[in-house]
């Protein structure tokens, strides 16, 4: 099917020497480039998605439901995007960062005051970190609430569990590379909740810091878990995840709305066993004339609304990065702890939690999250509601699960606003 | 869609124009466009002029390593004309720093030399300030978290507004001076200078350490103030003690503002290890047991009275109309104090009050001799008409207008005043005991004996007073329990080590495994645990008191009736043995009482 493309470009007359050849040059190594010109029927749309290298990794075409805005909101995409705005800001910051207790902060410095950029560049990086920790979550939420984690993408909700709590630890570690005052004491709170686990908890800690408080090498130990560790391990999972996508028939839907019921796949019967690539395909051999078509070509309406959320994403972050300046407090003094020392706010719910019960706060009760979350597609076999927002179906699940969601918002948001010296309830107001 | 895809994609055009722009014209290059423009036009010489004419803006920095670690000033960015004389009459950023012959500047052939060369120094080592920043705002130190704004030019927005008048002015860079100038009497330092004599004379010693300088501990260490703190903070801190910390007992001393900026210049310039020494110095200076010598004050009639005033005892006593609100009232101390105690609690405070928060301070033997003659001349007794007057001048203070015991110095007070609401404990003792405490005063602690400057019908009336308002009761009707007089079990070192287990398990939550009364629950408790090694206190109690108060409990306080928790007498008897054992008789002590 990707043949005919192709046949165009060699169609031109193999005459007139090294005028033409020269004349042709551009369009020759445009068409060895890509072998498609834009697509104009269905057929190259097709051959387009299929034959480019960045483009395969979609479907040829896409059940209609994927584009609908209102289903998926863009966020696993803007999460993807944001990590690539990350992965690319995050490198040109390595140009200028040194893992040194004593360069650090003057580092920093250097990248507000004097280098080109620098500080547009800290900024991208900082709000889009934190974005992404949001975006992630909210991206577990929409799955949760549209029953999307379901039979056959259970395996792929655990690996977009996973894949938070990367995002977090990105982010926690990332937190203590400027090395001013706010990195240092959140970070010191944040291994201290670690501390908290039982029988392992110290070891833990010490392997984290490697010292017993934060210092010389827990800069170096996060740095490189921050660049090169966490991302890699990010990126692996990132691959995975899209990849079961595709090979769990694409984005969930809800089962088509016809009253007639598909027709039931035919039964296979062969004079002889064959085996071939199709017998691994789950479904019946060929789609066509079987299913409803109600699917689009990913060339360009997919495409087209991949291209928006990015720009959306990147405009979103240069405005915000334009507006607001990263913060950087004051040289780290380990004699002056501020009054409260706070952990960064993804964990602040956590902090509000320890402040209550050490134990339960900071391992107990997250840990029983964690364990629920990933385990939740195998506790919840109920196959009703995949594909709908707050299903009728899934009214308790879906009620748990806002529950929890809105008490641990609600715990961050104590944490962030409420908290003042000491830990007392205070009023923002 | 589309629509929606383009203005997004303006946006982001947009932003990109904004950063370039803000990337590409900065205000150091439009200072140093500046500068090359007027030089051009000052210049006499064509080949400078020439120069001047290729020169394109860039960033110049000043990388200085003698001063400390190794540190970037780029301050010359903007201040490029520092060096230039001919710029002496321009504004700022363009203007010639001063030269000066008080700083060592020298004139030679017309020309003046630094003595303080900017290549060597850079401009931070000198005013503190970012070097690395390039815009105003953050070289400056304007920005709130920048520890060392310029020092005496810049005040930060989180700043008290009504300290800033006194935060500016360029004395305050002589805290910069005194790090290389370490000689007490530099000329160029003289805040400084003042303000290391304000810190003996104001007795700040007594209370702070400075390496090298003092080794008070009642107060935060100082030896890294200047690091530590900006100038903000010093200001605060000495003005209104308690602004930043609530339980602070540190005095207000009312100092006139000169005096407050002499003492802010001298904490600013006290950073550790200064440039003029070693680390093996500083080290030293850390473990060397420093014998603060304080100048003797003048000798004459008035001597011990000026130099009570001169030595700042007012900061926390009262006399007359002058009131610290800290330390106890000084007016009757010639009635209820001896020279001898005087004497001892002059030499070390918790000779006499075991809990004393009053700094042994380092003053001749001379000076003490005559602060205490003139306290000694105190001896006129109060003259109010009746119990209440008596109350309100010689027990409010402590004891409270409303006799809680939550009076204007008591918190500062170790044990605390008695509270006389407390009507349980108030009705459970006799009379007597009651009038003991008044007339003899409690020993260990800051109650005097008011017997010397009260008649017994004073006392009287005052007690019935005390009993009537706030007590609400006529009379106390202590019950008799059956308690021996004298400890029944024989002090033995077998008794002792039985009274210590039995004290361990049962007694250290409030008073401590040291029994010094600082028990984990001793915070939350009031009146406080007793201090059971306030050997003034202990050996004055009898046995009988102690058994009444462990075996039957002190009513109105924590201490619970331990007959109830399965105690019996030889028990109570062991656990006296122990207390005792921990006590020695200082019977030549207690003959000077």
């Amino acid at each position: 099917m990707s043949t005919a493309p192709e046949i165009k470009a060699q169609a031109s007359p193999h005459s007139g020497g090294a005028w033409n050849t020269l004349k042709e040059l551009p369009s020759n190594v445009w068409s060895s480039i890509f072998r498609n010109p834009l697509p104009s029927t269905d057929l190259e749309r097709a051959s387009t998605s299929f034959t480019n290298f960045f483009l395969h990794l979609h479907p040829v075409k896409v059940h209609r439901n994927t584009l609908r805005p209102i289903y998926t909101l863009g966020l696993g995409l803007i999460s993807l995007f944001l990590f690539l705005i990350l992965a690319v800001t995050g490198v040109l910051l390595m140009f200028y960062y040194v893992p040194s207790t004593t360069q650090a902060y003057d580092r920093m410095l250097d990248l507000r005051g004097t280098v080109a950029f620098g500080i547009f560049l800290r900024n991208m990086h900082r709000w889009s970190a934190h974005g992404m920790v949001a975006m992630v979550f909210l991206h577990m939420c929409r799955v949760f609430l549209t029953g999307a984690y379901k039979k056959p993408r259970e395996f792929n909700w655990v690996i977009g569990v996973l894949l938070l709590l990367v995002t977090l630890f990105l982010s926690f570690t990332g937190y203590l590379l400027p090395w001013d005052q706010l990195a240092f004491w959140a970070i010191t709170v944040g291994t201290s909740i670690a501390a908290y686990a039982p029988l392992i908890g110290k070891q833990m800690q010490f392997v984290l810091l490697g010292d017993t408080t934060v210092g010389q090498e827990a800069l170096l130990r996060f740095y490189v878990l921050h660049v090169a560790v966490l991302p890699s391990v990010l990126v692996l999972l990132a691959a995975i995840h899209f990849w079961r996508i595709r090979k769990d028939g694409g984005l969930s839907r809800p089962e088509p709305r016809e009253t007639v019921p598909a027709a039931p796949p035919k039964p296979l019967v062969y004079k002889k066993v064959v085996y071939g690539l199709q017998g691994f395909v789950r479904g019946p051999f060929t789609k066509v004339g079987n299913v409803p078509d109600d699917s689009v070509y990913s060339w360009p309406n997919l495409l087209m609304a991949e291209l928006f959320v990015l720009v959306l994403t990147i405009s979103v972050i240069l405005v915000v990065s334009l507006l607001f300046n990263a913060p950087l407090e004051q040289p780290v003094n380990v004699m002056h702890p501020p009054n409260p020392a706070k952990a960064p706010w993804y964990f602040l719910g956590l902090q509000e939690m320890v402040s209550y019960s050490a134990f339960w706060g900071g391992i107990g009760i997250p840990g029983l999250m964690v364990g629920l979350l990933l385990a939740v597609p195998y506790l919840d076999r109920n196959p009703k509601g995949v594909g709908r927002w707050f299903a009728k179906e899934r009214l308790l699940a879906n009620t748990l699960f806002l529950t929890l969601v809105t008490l641990n918002i609600i715990f961050i948001i104590i944490g962030t606003f409420f908290r003042g010296p000491n830990w007392t309830f205070v009023s923002p107001f | 869609m589309r629509l929606a895809l383009a203005i997004a994609s303006f946006v982001v055009l947009i932003v990109h124009g904004v950063v370039f722009y803000d990337q590409f014209f900065y205000r150091w290059e439009r200072h140093q466009t500046a500068y090359f423009e007027q030089a051009r036009s000052l210049s006499k010489n064509p080949r400078e002029r020439a120069e001047l004419e290729g020169r394109v803006p860039h960033i110049e920095q000043v990388i200085v390593s003698s001063f400390g670690d190794t540190h970037v000033d780029r301050c010359v960015t903007c201040h490029l004309a520092s060096d230039d004389p001919r710029f002496a009459g321009f504004a700022e950023p363009l203007k010639t720093h001063p030269y000066s012959a008080a700083l060592g500047d020298v004139q030679r052939n017309g020309h003046w030399e630094r003595r303080h060369k900017f290549s060597d120094f850079g401009c931070t080592v000198c005013h503190g300030g970012q070097g690395r920043g390039l815009d105003n705002f953050h070289s400056h130190g304007e920005d709130e978290f920048w520890p060392d704004p310029l020092l005496g030019y810049v005040t930060q927005p989180n700043w008290r507004k009504d300290f800033e008048p006194h935060l500016k002015g360029k004395e305050y860079m002589e805290a910069a001076c005194a790090q290389c100038h370490t000689d007490p009497d530099f000329a160029g330092t003289p805040h400084v200078t003042r303000g290391r004599k304000l810190f003996y004379a104001m007795n700040c010693y007594g209370c702070h350490k400075i390496d090298g300088m003092s080794e008070g501990t009642l107060g935060p260490d100082l030896t890294e103030a200047g690091k530590k703190f900006k100038i903000d903070y010093l200001w605060e801190s000495i003005v209104e003690p308690r602004a930043n910390l609530d339980t602070s007992f540190m005095p207000n001393f009312h100092l006139g503002d000169e005096d407050v900026k002499a003492l802010v210049i001298f904490l600013k310039s006290r950073r550790g290890v200064n440039f003029a020494e070693t680390s093996l110095d500083r080290y030293k200076a850390h473990i060397a047991n420093v014998a603060v010598v304080i100048p003797p004050g003048t000798a004459g009639d008035k001597a011990g009275e000026q130099l009570l005033a001169d030595r700042a005892c007012t900061a926390c006593h009262k006399l007359r109309d002058r009131d610290g609100g800290i330390a106890p009232d000084l007016s009757y101390e010639g009635l209820v104090r001896d020279d001898a105690w005087l004497m001892d609690h002059f030499k070390n405070p918790r000779s006499r009050i075991p809990d004393s928060i009053m700094p042994t301070f380092r003053f001749p033997e001379d000076d003490f001799q005559r602060l205490s003659a003139f306290l000694e001349t105190l001896k006129t007794p109060p003259a109010p008409a009746n119990p209440a007057a008596t109350y309100k001048e010689l027990c409010e203070r402590c004891h409270g207008e409303k006799g809680d015991g939550h009076g204007k110095v008591a918190w500062y007070i170790d044990p605390s005043p008695r509270d006389f609401t407390k009507e349980g404990f108030m009705a459970s003792k006799p009379r007597e005991r009651f009038v003991a405490s008044i007339k003899e005063g409690v020993p260990g602690t800051s109650m005097p004996p008011w017997g010397r400057a009260l008649k017994d019908d004073q006392v009287d009336g005052v007690l019935s007073y005390v009993l009537k308002t706030f007590a609400k009761i006529d009379a106390p009707s202590p019950k008799n329990h059956n308690v021996p007089d004298r400890n029944p079990v024989e002090t033995s070192a077998a008794s002792i080590a039985r009274g210590e287990r039995t004290f361990l398990d049962r007694c250290t939550g409030c008073h401590g495994r040291k029994a010094d009364g600082k028990g984990p629950n001793s915070l939350d408790i009031f009146p406080h645990p007793r201090n059971l090694r306030n050997s003034w206190f202990v050996n004055k109690v009898e046995d009988r008191r102690l058994f009444d108060s462990i075996l039957y409990g002190v009513q109105g306080t924590a201490m619970p009736s331990w007959i109830d928790y399965g105690l019996s007498k030889e028990d109570a008897g062991d656990i006296i043995n122990f207390v005792r054992s921990l006590n020695p008789q200082r019977s030549a002590l207690h003959a000077g009482n």
